[in-house]
Order: structure tokens, then sequence, then C-alpha cells
């Protein structure tokens, strides 16, 4: 157990009591395990990577057999129970067949009788909160593997949720709770630091054709500077994310600019503050990023940049959308955003006078602050967004199948919704919904040359 | 003609090759492709036309294919080189390698880029391919089993490209069962296959329509491929229709921290679309030629409706057929060489078609001497002896026309707020359409071009000639009238350019000698003043004589005048001369230019309220029978079907229709009316079954419902 617990405390700092508590409970195979373990924290935590090592060092060490498997994947009980099996008792043969809980626990017991008792079973379940979700015996009959099956067994869950989220009407036997907290500032600096001899490798490796830059790497790049770039980098970041290995994957991209300077020469390695200034903008920029995952190649950086900034207008002029199928949308703007006992006074040219009585100006009066658009959209049926449609189109166009087909198009495209009767179209019961906002139309409607705000109850 | 040919009006369901059903077709269809044609009879195909036209048709479909080939090419190449390139890449643990296409929104068309992806990686023996439609993944289980079976599958056809000869009963043995398509059943397919280092197989897997899927299932699915990334090396593309947010705003943090995103870009419809126009379609190459209106036309659709160019191409390909269904007089479009030796195969009624062309006519007016025209109307042989020159006429004025509007395209392209178009197309339909001098347009591009610099001007008048000269060399010369209209246009520009000189040495200096009736003479310095009434009175006075001489349109400086001259010389050599319009073309310029319009609107654009109006108010117009003759389209007749007489009465009412309203009033008409006596007995049953029957038909076609609010009423849902 201590050689278990050894090997693997270099691998995860900041983890030696989890590591402890775990090899205290599952450690030795020669001992009784308990049934089940909850191991729960915030992604970025380790739980994963840490149960898969000390899963490998037991296989590794002791006479313990393991499976690891994700429950994502097991859409279907029996997929589950055949990936258990398979690794659990891999001497069946190509097909494994298991159709139910009660098959799996009478194989897996077959398969165990003539081994020694000594032998130890570990299961681990990831993204356990699914199990939930499966049949109904599934989460219950996992809790109780040990005593089902009679074997020195245990079921590691891992999940996002503390365990009260799982408790059901039928109530689940006793499990062990194990929280891996985040990690603080401090801790996460001293794990992105463990790094440090890979990354000046990496460095050394990427300047070896360049004899000066490799001279001035050698030197500069030093455990207290990338200590200090690490304190500087996570003194914007820690605030938004605190999930490790985006922070690592950032930090290794942010480095090389933040050694440019040193590399050119301009400023001197240990001049903190000159540094600092250099660095704030790409830092901040890179937050806006962090989690998109894009990456460039070398030659269109250029592009990357215009891709990354899309305002809403960038994003409305370079959707390209055909000249009615705009007009379509904004057609649908208008339907989802005006109510329809005002259509008449607004698309038809001679609709009357409209009476002013006290109680509508004050009836608006009273709704000014409950703008519809900024209420979000109501629903309108297929006629009443051709009917507007046709309105706000100077020119005569066919109903055509062409344009019909747009409006499938613009759902497609999620730029409408169905919010009901999806099935019955025919019957014209069915209602859309229009899912973009006042400024993307806005831009639109000025790419056309038709302005909305004009055409919007609100803003008369 | 066979009565078995006839354009049937129907609508059409096509196969978009995204189903599986088609690529299993395609599959089959290795068998040679000489049956393929047989829905026409061989009479057909054996006539000149159907010749012409197809080979027509395969030349801009090779050209156009070839086109869009090399467009692609860049994005696939690229696209193709991050794919392999992911194999050298040793992965970050649990990271799945993505591309993002922006593909832009017509998918059916983009599914060809996709097609085109899978056979360069086949080709390269690089990757399994698998194309996951969102309609095969409504849950995460169909997605993940015809995940598997897509890969597993494709190897299956790969294998089968490899030895042709290979029996289909081996591949039905392999074939797996649904659900059996597991990751842990690829996962020990793939270490069977391509464990070895020499097989290392990507295993690709394209999402073409990515905002159809559903969000869910499509993060459940990124999650578990890029848990199974360490051991099985995935690789995903998506097809993104509208932009890089829609990624961002269906995959939550936890799902795109999983994923290394590289986005590629594709060419923008509308640029796909223009190149395929400059390129293909104005090309000189063809002597088959759109009218500014239809090609207008089909540009319109494009552009208004789906942005697709596989739409545009398909309708292009209507105009042809339909062109040279016209008759054998047709097949005469074409080359040169080629009509030369169609002419002798003209028949008596080609000849006729002939003489019957709108253009035909003028040319035989001009025809000063009675018994030539005697001659041209009514013996053939003295036609075909004179038919050589007309074609000639016609095909080296579509020649000249070409290059012309080369020239005005780089000419006036690029003036502020383009007034006859920026587009080559554009300006093609302006001037194809009416007489382009006489427009508005063109005299403000003409006002303009005389606002320009002098440097402005000769560059761009000088580039314009380039162009041409260039266009001349590239595209003209290699055909076989082109020396002739090299030799017609060479003089032309050459005239162009010398007074192009003659603006170079022009000097701003005013030349009075234009005006030697005014009386005052300009005064070229301001006269010291006394106060500054005087100065605004001098000054009120030039502006007043510059107006005048605007009005009389002399210019004053000697660079103005060289530049109007280069003007009027471009626009009486250039434009009047050869950018005629349809109306002003040589005789029989029907044969090469398609303008049937109203017959491409009515048989590509599907109306289908507009067919069941019809089809429903006048069923005479679709059956042709004797009996549902209408003299007037709102009349009702006992011998129309049921169906019909059912739809004319529910026209006649408001929102709720009575049913027993309508049963009545149906059986008056159905029984003529004449037994009024009955009408207070019970209604027939037969009459009562039959207008049941058509009500239910009626709303099996949409345009009633029956109401849930009033029993016995039905809503009428049309207007």
């Amino acid at each position: 157990m201590e050689s278990i617990c050894s090997s693997l405390e270099p691998m995860f700092p900041c983890r030696e009591a989890a590591i402890e508590t775990l090899g205290e409970l599952i450690g030795d195979s020669s001992e009784a395990y308990p049934s089940a373990i909850y191991l729960f924290g915030h992604s970025g935590t380790g739980k994963t990577a840490l149960t898969r090592a000390f899963l490998k060092e037991c296989g590794k060490r002791q006479k313990v057999r393991t499976a690891h498997l994700n429950a994502i994947e097991c859409y279907t009980t029996k997929i589950m129970l055949e990936i258990l099996l398979d690794s659990l008792a891999p001497e069946q043969g190509d097909s494994v067949k298991v159709d139910n809980m009660l098959d799996f626990v009478e194989q897996l017991r077959r398969y165990a009788a003539p081994r020694a008792k000594a032998q130890g079973f570990l299961i681990a379940v990831d993204n356990a909160e699914r199990l939930r979700d499966m049949d109904a015996n599934v989460l219950p009959v996992l809790l109780r593997l040990q005593e089902l099956t009679n074997l020195n067994l245990c079921v590691i869950l891992l999940s996002q949720l503390p365990f009260e989220k799982f408790y059901n009407k039928t109530g689940l036997g006793e499990i062990i709770c194990l929280h891996l907290a985040q990690y603080n500032k401090a801790e996460t600096q001293r794990i992105l630091g463990s790094d440090f001899k890979q990354v000046r490798n990496q460095l050394l490796e990427q300047f070896a054709q360049d004899k000066k830059r490799l001279e001035i790497c050698q030197e500069a790049v030093t455990e207290d500077f990338y200590n200090n770039y690490l304190n500087l980098f996570l003194s914007v970041f820690y605030k938004a994310c605190r999930d490790v290995p985006e922070l690592q994957l950032t930090s290794s991209k942010c480095l090389s600019i933040y050694l440019e300077p040193v590399l050119d020469g301009t400023v001197d390695a240990t001049d903190i503050s000159r540094l600092w200034r250099h660095i704030a903008g790409p830092l901040r920029s890179a937050l806006t990023q962090i989690y998109m995952r894009i990456e460039k190649s070398a030659e269109e950086t250029e592009d990357f940049t215009a891709i990354e900034d899309q305002s809403v207008r960038k994003l409305a002029q370079s959707l390209e959308l055909p000249y009615y199928a705009k007009y379509l949308l904004i057609a649908a703007f208008l339907a989802s955003h005006n109510a329809a006992n005002q259509d008449k006074r607004l698309f038809v040219k001679h609709h009357g006078k409209q009476r002013k009585r006290m109680q509508t100006v004050n009836a608006r009066a009273k709704t000014t602050e409950k703008m519809s658009t900024t209420l979000g959209p109501k629903s309108f049926s297929i006629d009443r967004l051709l009917a507007i449609f046709y309105a706000i189109l100077e020119e005569k166009v066919g109903l055509t199948c062409n344009l019909l087909s747009q409006i499938s198009t613009l759902v497609h495209l999620k730029l409408l919704s169905f919010v009901s009767g999806e099935q019955n179209i025919m019957d014209g019961s069915a209602r859309l919904q229009c899912t973009i906002g006042l400024e993307f139309v806005l831009q639109i409607g000025k790419v056309v040359g038709f302005n909305v705000r004009q055409y919007l109850c609100d803003f008369m | 003609m066979d009565p078995t040919i006839s354009v049937s009006k129907g609508c059409f369901v096509y196969k978009n090759g995204a189903t599986r059903a088609g690529k299993k077709a395609a599959g089959k269809r290795k068998r040679p492709a000489t049956e393929s044609s047989s829905l026409l009879g061989h009479e057909v195909v054996q006539q000149p036309f159907y010749e012409e036209y197809r080979n027509a048709w395969n030349q801009v479909n090779h050209h156009i294919a070839d086109l869009q080939h090399r467009s692609y090419a860049r994005t696939l190449e690229q696209l193709v080189d991050f794919v392999v390139g992911q194999a050298e890449r040793a992965t970050p643990d649990e990271v799945l390698p993505t591309a993002a296409l922006l593909t832009g929104i017509n998918q059916p068309d983009h599914l060809s880029q996709f097609t085109a992806l899978t056979q360069r990686l086949h080709a390269q023996r690089a990757a399994m391919v698998c194309v996951l439609q969102s309609r095969d993944c409504a849950t995460l289980k169909a997605a993940v089993e015809s995940l598997v079976f897509g890969l597993v599958e494709d190897d299956a056809e790969v294998e089968q490209m490899d030895d042709v000869d290979e029996d289909g009963a081996e591949r039905d043995r392999k074939r797996l069962r649904r659900s059996q398509c597991t990751m842990k059943q690829l996962k020990s397919w793939y270490s069977n296959n391509f464990n070895s280092e020499r097989k290392h197989r990507q295993l690709v897997v394209i999402l073409p329509d990515f905002e159809c899927f559903n969000a869910s299932v499509l993060q459940d699915l990124i999650l578990i491929l890029s848990a199974h990334c360490g051991s099985l090396p995935f690789v995903l593309v998506l097809g993104v229709a509208t932009a890089m947010t829609a990624v961002h705003g269906t995959l939550p943090y936890h799902v795109s921290s999983k994923i290394r995103l590289r986005v590629f870009q594709t060419q923008a419809a509308p640029t796909g679309l223009n190149e395929v126009l400059d390129k293909v379609l104005l090309s000189p190459k063809y002597s088959f030629h759109l009218s500014g209106k239809t090609f207008k036309f089909l540009t319109h659709i494009f552009l208004y409706y789906d942005f697709s160019i596989h739409g545009f191409i398909q309708g292009f390909k209507y105009c042809l057929m339909e062109h040279f269904f016209g008759g054998n007089a047709f097949a005469l479009c074409t080359d040169y060489s080629k009509a030369l030796g169609r002419i002798k195969q003209l028949s008596h009624d080609d000849m006729e078609t002939i003489r019957r062309l709108p253009s035909f006519r003028p040319y035989v007016e001009q025809i000063n001497d009675c018994k030539r025209i005697i001659a041209v109307l009514t013996d053939d042989d003295y036609l075909k002896k004179k038919l050589p020159q007309l074609l000639r006429d016609c095909l080296l004025h579509f020649l000249l026309f070409r290059c012309s509007l080369e020239f005005l395209t780089e000419l006036v392209g690029d003036l502020p707020r383009c007034p006859l178009g920026k587009l080559r197309r554009e300006l093609y339909v302006n001037c194809l359409n009416r007489a382009v001098i006489s427009t508005p347009e063109y005299k403000e591009c003409q006002q303009m071009l005389s606002f320009l610099s002098k440097d402005e001007f000769v560059a761009k008048v000088n580039r314009s000639l380039e162009r041409t000269e260039q266009f001349l060399v590239d595209e003209i010369a290699p055909l076989e009238l082109g020396e002739a209209c090299t030799a017609v246009l060479k003089p032309k520009l050459e005239a162009i350019r010398l007074s192009v000189d003659e603006v170079v040495k022009a000097t701003l200096a005013i030349v009075t000698a234009t005006s030697p009736t005014e009386t005052s003479k300009p005064t070229d310095h301001l006269t010291p003043v006394a106060s500054r009434q005087e100065l605004k009175d001098q000054l009120l006075q030039r502006s007043k004589e510059d107006k005048m001489r605007q009005q009389l349109n002399t210019p004053t400086t000697q660079f103005a005048r060289a530049l109007q001259k280069t003007l009027q010389l471009i626009q009486a050599q250039i434009v009047q001369a050869h950018l005629r319009p349809l109306q002003d073309a040589p005789p029989i310029h029907e044969l090469f230019v398609f303008s049937d319009i109203a017959t491409v609107r009515r048989n590509i654009i599907g109306a289908p309220r507009a067919a069941l109006h019809t089809a429903l108010n006048n069923p005479h117009f679709y059956m042709q029978c004797k009996c549902c003759e209408l003299q007037d389209q709102s009349l009702l007749v006992g011998t129309l079907p049921d169906l019909s007489v059912v739809y004319k009465l529910h026209l006649e009412c408001g929102r709720m229709i009575n049913l027993f309203d309508w049963l009545q009033a149906f059986r008056s008409v159905v029984s003529g009316g004449d037994n009024e006596e009955v009408a207070q007995e019970q209604i027939d049953p037969q009459i009562q079954a039959r207008f049941t029957r058509a009500v239910a038909e009626l709303q099996f076609l949409g345009y009633i419902k029956m109401s849930k609010r009033k029993t016995d009423h039905a809503t009428r849902l049309t207007w």
C-alpha cells in the first residue's frame, strides 16, 4: 500500500491526503474493500486521472482486476455490463454476452469461484451521475455488488455532484464519500510549476537551431523566471478558470509571447514590471478565448483574429443568406416581437385612425419597462409570417416552393425554431419563434436597406 | 413527333445523394451507361439536335466540374493535411482533433465537398471515413451505432475497391447487425485490422450538418469520442453552415475543452457562382447563349432564394434542353465548321423553322431584289447557300459582343455606386436587354468618367485595352472565328489607344477658339477688385459662364476635349457597334440565344398552391376531357369531379363551413337541380358517400380541418 501511495504522490502534487485515504481504503487487496466509494469534485481537479493511475498501480502490483468505464457511453445497461465483464473476467473469450443484471452477477461469480479468494476487483465509473438515468436497478446493484457477488469488490463512482443528488425514493446503501476540493491559488501554481523541466527542455529543443536565442534561453529560463510568469498568469486567470488542464494549456500558449522580448534582448529577464506591461494585453485577450480551443496554423494568424473577434455586427454581415431569406428573418422577428393585434396598424397603409383613450394611454405607460423586445420572442403561425413578409417587401413575389423552403432552411440554421405543432405543418397549426436578437436583426436590416425599428411597436 | 415524347407537368423528387439509398444505387450503376438514355427513344437520340445538345451539355458540365474542383482544391488540401497530420502528432490525452469547415448555408451543395474529401482520404489510404447525418442521430444510441457501422462498412467498401472481382456474397457475410455496433466492437475491429504500424489509419467522422444535430446527443457523442481518443485515432470534421458562434453556442465548456478546433473557410456561394458565370457561361467557347432576361431570371433564383449553385446549373441545363428541343434547326447552334456540316442534313421543315424565326423577317425586308426574296422564302437550296454567311455573322457578333463586354466591364466596373453594375454578369444583362447607350445609367457613367483626373482616366482606359487584348489572346485566338474577331477589333482598339495618347499629351490650357461667339471674353485671372461686392459679382459671372459652357457641351480645356473625344470614340466603336441589344442582333440569332423565359419559369419554379388551385378550379386544364370544359372559370357543372365541386363550393364560404349546408349545395349541383321535390326527402346515401369522400380528400390536401369548437363545422385553412 505504501508503495502505491509513494509512487503516485509525485504525479499528483497537492493530492497527498486523498491518495492516502484511497490507499487506506483500497490499497491492499488482501484486506476487505469497502463496498463503494464516491469521489466527487469539480472538473479539472484530477478525479479521473487519479483514479486511473491508482487502479493501474493496483493492477500492476497486486492481484487485482480493474475496470474503468465512462457512463456516458453506456446508453444501454447491456453495454455497461459487457464492458465490465470483459475487463473483470477477460478469459471468457471474444463473445461476451450479458443480458441483464442477474446474468452479470451470475457470470461474475462463476468466473471468480474457482480462483483464489484473495483476488480483488475494482470498478471505476466516470460521470456517475448518468447512472441515475439508467435502469432503476443499476445504481443500487452497483452499490451493493460486493454483497451480491460475495467477492472482494469495490465500486468507485466519480462525479461532479455531491452524493445528496443521488438519493431516490427507495434509498441507497451506505457509501464512503471522498471530496476532492478545488486547488487554491498556491496549489495551482505549484502544480503548473511542476512541469518546469519539461517546458524548459521543450524550449531548448525549439531554439536548437538558433544559437543566440538558445543561449539567452538557457540563461534566462530559470525556475524563478517561470514561477514569476505563472504568478502573473494566475493573477489574470485564476478568477475565471480553475480547471487545471485548461490552465496548463493556456499558460503554455502564452509563455512564448512572454518570452519574446527576453529573447529579443529588449527586456531583461528579471525586470518583471516591464514584462508584465508587455504580457498583460495578450493575457487578457487569451482570457476571452479560454475553453474555446481554437488552434491556429502558422500562416493564417490574421484570419484567426478575424474569426475570433466576432461582434454581432460582423456576424450579421458575414452570415450569407439569400435576399428573401433575410426578409423572411426580419418578418419573423417582427412577428415575434409585435402583438398580433398591432399588425394592421403597422403594415396596412390605410389602417384608419386610432382613437386615443385614457385607458390605452395609461396601459401603455405602465408597460414601458416591459418592452416586448426585451421580454423574449412570442410564437407566430406561418400564415402570419408570410403575411408580414409580403407586407414589408416592396416587390411582388410568388408563393413558390423556393420561398417556402427558405423557412425550413432558417429552421435548420436555428435562426427560427418550432414552438409547437412541428408534426402538423399541413393544417397550419404549427407555431414558430424567432431566435435572433434585436441587434442582429438591425444589422441584417441595414444590409438589405430596411429600417426594422420603424416597424417595432416598442419604438413607436 | 412521337406522342410519347412530352414534357409532363409534375413535380419530381430528386435524390440529393445524401441518403444511403442513393449510395447503394451508385454502387450498382457501374454497369455500362448505354442504357441510361433509354428514357428517350432511339428516334430522338439519333437526331442531330440531340447529339448537339449532348455535346454542349457534356462540355459545359465538365468545364464546371473542373472549375469547382479547382476552387475546392485549396481548402480540401488543407483539410486532408490536417487529418493526415493528426497521425504523427502525439495527442495530449482525451483531446479530440476537430476541423470546423464553414460551408455556407446551402448544405446539399456541400455534400459534394465532403464526398470529395472522402474520396481523397480513401485514395491516400489515410483514413476510414464515416459521414454521419443528423437524421441518423436522433438518439445517442442511434448515433453511435451508425457511426460504428459507417466506419466498419466504409472499410468493406474500400476493400472492395481494391479487388473488384470479389464476390458480393463475401460482403454480405461481413455485414454487421446494427445492435452489435458499439464502441467496444469498433475497438476490437480496429485492433484486429490496423494494429500494425504499416496500416495505420485515422478514423474520420464527418458531421455535414452541424446545426441540425440535437445538442445533447452531439455533446455526448463528442465526450465519447474524446474518451476513446487515446486508443482510437478519431478526427472530427464539422460542417458549420453559419458561423463559429454556433459551435460555441452548442457546446458547453466541459465539452468544448475536450476538442481542439481548427477552422477552415470555404469559398462563399456567390463568389462560386460568379466564377462559374464568368468562366463558363460567359465563355466565348460555347455558341449557346442565354438571353439577358433568362440569365437574370436564373441568377435571381440563386441570389434571392436559395444560394444553390447546383440548382443554378440544373436550371441552365433545363434551358439548354428546351433550346435544342426546338428541332433540328437548332443543331446549327454549334461551332462554325460543325454547323456547316449540319446544314446539308436540314430538311424542309427545319428550313421552315428558320424562316419563321422573328429575326428572319428584317433580313428578308432588307433585301431589295424581288427575285432573291422569293428565292430566300421558297427555295431551300438557295437559303442553304446563304446560311453559312448568316451563321458566320451571328457567331462573330457574339464573339465581338463578348470582347466588348470585357472592355466595358473594366471601364465602368469600379465607378462609384456602379450605375451599370459591378460584375460582368450584371453588365451582360444590361447590355443584352436594351440599348445601353440610351439608358440614364450609361450617361451617368459617361459623366463620371469625364470627371476623372487625367492619370486615373488614362490608366483606366489603358487597363481596359490591355484586358481586352489579353482576352483576345487567351480566349478568342484559339477559336475558329478568333482571327476574324481579332481582325475586326484590333484597329478599333488601336484607334482608342491613339486617342488616349492624345489625352496624355493634352494640357489643361483653355481653348478659346471654341467660343468666338461669346461676347465677353473669359478672363483668366480675377482682376483686382476694390470691394467684397465686386469680387462676389465677378465670381458669380464666372460660374455662370462655366455653366453655359457645360450646357453647350463644349469643354474648355484641351484635356477635356481629348477626353470627350476618347469617350465618344469608345461609345461609337465599342458600345454602339458591338454591345447591341438582342433585338438588334444579326438575323437568325434565335438559333444561338435561348429566351423563352415563360416556359422555364413555369417548369422549374414549383408553385404548388397555384397548380392545385388550377387543377381543382378547372380540371379540364390538366385532364383535357370533354365533360369538364368550362366557359367561365367560376362555373359549377355537375360533371366536374366531386372533389372539384366541393372545392368550388368551399371557396364561397367564410371561415367556418356548415357541413350540412355544404352537402345540400353539393347535392343540388351534382343532381342537376331538376328534382326539387326530392330536396325535402332523405339524401341519397350514394351522394352522401361521395360528398364525405370528397371532403376527406379536401382535408387530406390541407384545405380544411374539422372544427373542434363547433359541431358539424369545418374550418377553412387557406385564403
